[in-house]
């Protein structure tokens, strides 16, 4: 608590003495304020989420998806709606903040295979700064087919949003 | 001197000590000095090659900016409303837009941007980095002095009085 204290009362003291002029920011790196990561639902699908911190928010449109290797495709992801906001430039844009989770669909998937999920995002932070679009690619090994059995009753594993 | 005052006392220092250690860690490491932005050269919108040297012995205010930058378009106002007022006094904004030519063009053609501004591409992202521009963020802004030194970097918004301080000092 006293470190903290200390620091609170100290730290601004010091900016002016090193040279640090008023009215830097320290933002977190892009990779650490929109965390992506995935997971195999079952053999076709895969869900992806991006964990953005706090004071921090991504463009819904600038959002896309890929996987590799290249023979692998994926059907046309269904990103939520965001929120709405007013750019004096573009019009209406949609963010997102929080969490966002994407379902990506394969085609044709291979059982037990492994593709690396690419994803491309653009993003800002609320203290006004914006990062160029970012790719980050996560690995899924996706269950063979007998690992993700479909429970009787249930109807067939196709993806809502493959339509 | 008492057990409290001397575990404060230890407290207070360390916690000094790691403060400036954060502080040293975290600040933004401007290079000495300019002679690697003032040897650019990047094509303007029009795809003339134009060198940052050709301003070199003014205050040179370089901004790496975008269009698909909120923030970068919300300060660009206030750097026209400045190159009109400083620049008969010798200071000279000039924009590196992470962009494409087009939407450059056609956005300071609708802003009535007054001061040039040429295009970077992606690129400029990692060039911005080499001047220490750390997180490759936007906007980013270097105002190099007369003698070609590197007075302030800044990452984020640059704030109105903040450019009149550091420029009146500079003039």
């Amino acid at each position: 608590m006293a470190f903290a204290l200390a620091l609170t009362a100290f730290g601004p003291a010091f900016g002016p003495a090193f040279g640090l002029a008023f009215g830097q920011v320290n933002p977190l790196p892009p990779d650490k304020a929109f965390r992506f990561s995935a997971r195999a639902l079952n053999p076709e699908t895969i869900e992806t989420r991006f964990a953005i911190a706090d004071g921090y928010y991504l463009y819904r449109d600038r959002i896309h998806f890929s996987v590799e290797p290249a023979t692998t495709e994926l059907t046309a992801p269904a990103l939520p709606e965001g929120k709405v906001k007013e750019d004096q430039f573009f019009g209406r844009v949609q963010t997102f903040r929080g969490s966002l989770l994407v379902t990506l669909g394969l085609k044709d998937p291979t059982p037990g295979q492994k593709v690396v999920v690419v994803a491309e995002s653009q993003g800002c932070a609320d203290v006004g700064i914006c990062y160029p679009p970012q790719v980050q690619r996560v690995t899924v090994a996706m269950p063979a087919a007998s690992a993700a059995p479909t429970r009787p009753g249930e109807p067939p594993k196709k993806s809502w949003f493959n339509y | 001197m008492s057990k409290t005052n001397t575990r404060w006392v230890f407290g207070a220092a360390a916690a000094i000590a790691l403060a400036l250690g954060a502080y040293l860690g975290l600040r933004q490491e401007p290079p000495a000095d300019a002679t690697a932005l003032l040897a650019l050269s990047l094509p303007d919108a029009a795809g003339k090659e134009q060198s940052i040297g050709q301003w070199r012995g003014k205050v040179v205010i370089v901004n790496f900016w975008a269009t698909w930058c909120a923030p970068c378009r919300e300060e660009m106002p206030e750097f026209m409303r400045a190159q009109t007022e400083f620049g008969a006094r010798g200071v000279q904004f000039v924009g590196i837009a992470v962009d494409q030519a087009d939407k450059v063009d056609q956005f300071a053609k609708d802003l009535g941007l007054n001061y040039p501004t040429l295009i970077g591409g992606y690129g400029a992202v990692e060039l911005s980095k080499t001047l220490g521009n750390r997180l490759a963020a936007l906007p980013f802004t270097i105002i190099v002095d007369r003698q070609g030194r590197v007075a302030h970097t800044q990452l984020g918004l640059l704030k109105p009085d903040q450019l009149r301080s550091i420029v009146g000092k500079l003039l």
